[in-house]
């Protein structure tokens, strides 16, 4: 076997320059294309990262603005909330006070009524009780009431005082006026009741008045004794408040 | 008459005497080198079909670098794709009538054989250093070192004969078969020497990438050790 050392330094040198030649035109212009290609592809991923990025910086910002917005709409919800509720207590308070007011304006009407009414009441209760009085009266035997007030009447010219009986005494006379007519014997018992009190000097008259309704007066200069049951209803009438009707009639009578 | 197994010059150029093979290797490079110009002159970001194809085949052989080597392709991607395109075109060119495969003959493959020995101590040597290149013969001891030595030899003794021996023979196998029984009855031996020549490329490229990649990672683990820093 033969071998030829020129073709095979020459195939030696054509193989390298082949090598040389493919690196030039082949390997490395591929290469290159590949490696622009995927830094291409590197610049669009990073700039889809970027956007990407930015993207979910920009939601976070729109998500910040709606927490924003989400806080300024509660705080304003609050405060209406607040503002709606002192306003609401506020009416209240002037309801209340409005409803106080119109309440004590009510009780005092229902006062001024009622101590209307109740003084209504009295005026007729006094009048009926003193038209029960004179219903009464009218049933007793007028004699002997009579008698009776004379008899109270002396226990009154008994226990005055001693410048009211010495006014009695000092006086020229002495009226004694009763609702029903005395009896001469009653008068005569009388005259001897005020000479054994007041002494000789004062001279009775004696009156008949039957408005006095059962009952006696004993009428001197400057006293006045009265034991009849018309001056007591009239006592008592000025102590209850008396229907003006009735305050006039007793005026009258 | 001649034997097929030895070149014999077809013209002198001066003193310098060209056989055929250097010729068709011409070619080839012409084809190759011409071809690489045309296609490559306006890459695009957005490849044609052509430039999909170049591709395809570039990241091909890239990758299988990676993958056999372990190490960065882009060292070794232009005489390893060489090889396997040199190799490829030279072996598919038997296709063309009264054109013999440059690898057909002993000179071509010894060529071949010889880049890649010379390849297998340059990368060595560049990547570890002289001291980390010979350590590598004393793997596992230095009782090793005559046989690591002449491993290194005959590899790519081997290397040489195995692309020769299987190109050649196909070669001749075709000639002897035309030349007895006709002209349609070779076209089988020659798809099946299509295949012949792709995988002889395939097995070349593949070996070439182990001696180099054996010789650039050393001792076990070195490599990996060299990747991390």
């Amino acid at each position: 076997m033969h071998i030829d050392w020129w073709t095979l330094g020459l195939q030696a040198i054509n193989v390298l320059v082949l090598v040389w030649l493919l690196r030039h035109f082949l390997f490395q212009p591929i290469k290159a294309v590949i490696e622009a290609r995927r830094a291409a592809a590197a610049g669009l991923l990073q700039e889809a990262e970027t956007a990407r990025a930015a993207a979910q910086a920009e939601l976070a910002s729109v998500e910040a603005r709606r927490r924003d917005f989400q806080r300024e709409g509660d705080a304003i919800l609050t405060a209406a909330h607040a503002q709606a509720a002192a306003e609401r207590k506020a009416m209240l308070d002037q309801a209340r006070g409005e409803a106080g007011r119109i309440l004590a304006e009510a009780h005092a009407v229902l006062d001024r009524d009622r101590a209307a009414q109740r003084k209504t009441l009295e005026a007729e209760a006094g009048e009926l009780a003193v038209a029960m009085a004179r219903r009464l009266l009218d049933l007793l035997p007028p004699r002997q009431v009579t008698l009776a007030l004379l008899d109270g009447l002396a226990t009154e010219i008994d226990q005055l005082q001693e410048a009211a009986r010495r006014d009695l005494a000092t006086a020229d006379a002495i009226v004694i006026a009763t609702a029903t007519p005395l009896a001469p014997e009653i008068q005569a018992q009388w005259r001897d009741h005020v000479a054994q009190r007041l002494g000789a000097g004062p001279r009775l008259e004696f009156r008949h008045e039957p408005a006095l309704i059962a009952g006696v007066e004993l009428r001197g200069p400057h006293t006045l004794l009265r034991r009849n049951w018309r001056a007591d209803l009239e006592r008592l009438a000025r102590a209850l408040p008396l229907a003006p009707q009735v305050r006039d009639v007793q005026q009258l009578a | 008459m001649q034997s097929p197994l030895e070149t014999h010059p077809a013209f002198h150029l001066g003193p310098l005497p060209l056989s055929a093979p250097v010729l068709v290797t011409w070619g080839l490079m012409l084809a190759l080198a011409g071809g690489s110009w045309l296609l490559t002159r306006r890459l695009a970001l957005r490849p044609g079909r052509a430039q999909a194809a170049l591709e395809l085949v570039v990241e091909t052989i890239d990758q299988q670098i990676r993958e056999t080597m372990r190490v960065p392709a882009e060292p070794y991607l232009a005489l390893i794709g060489t090889f396997f395109l040199f190799v490829l075109t030279a072996n598919w060119s038997s296709l063309v009538p009264g054109i013999e495969p440059p690898t057909a003959s002993i000179e071509t493959d010894a060529a071949l054989a010889l880049i890649v020995f010379v390849a297998v101590i340059v990368h060595g040597v560049r990547v570890r250093g002289w001291r980390g290149y010979l350590r590598n013969f004393l793997y596992p001891n230095i009782l090793m070192a005559p046989l690591n030595i002449l491993e290194t030899l005959t590899r790519s003794f081997a290397l040489m004969v195995r692309l020769f021996g299987n190109v050649m023979s196909g070669v001749f196998v075709i000639g002897i078969v035309l030349s007895l029984v006709g002209f349609l009855v070779p076209v089988p031996l020659m798809a099946l020497e299509l295949l012949t020549g792709a995988v002889q490329a395939y097995i070349f490229s593949v070996l070439a990438m182990v001696f180099i990649g054996g010789a650039v990672e050393g001792e076990p683990g070195e490599a990996r050790e060299r990747n991390d820093r």
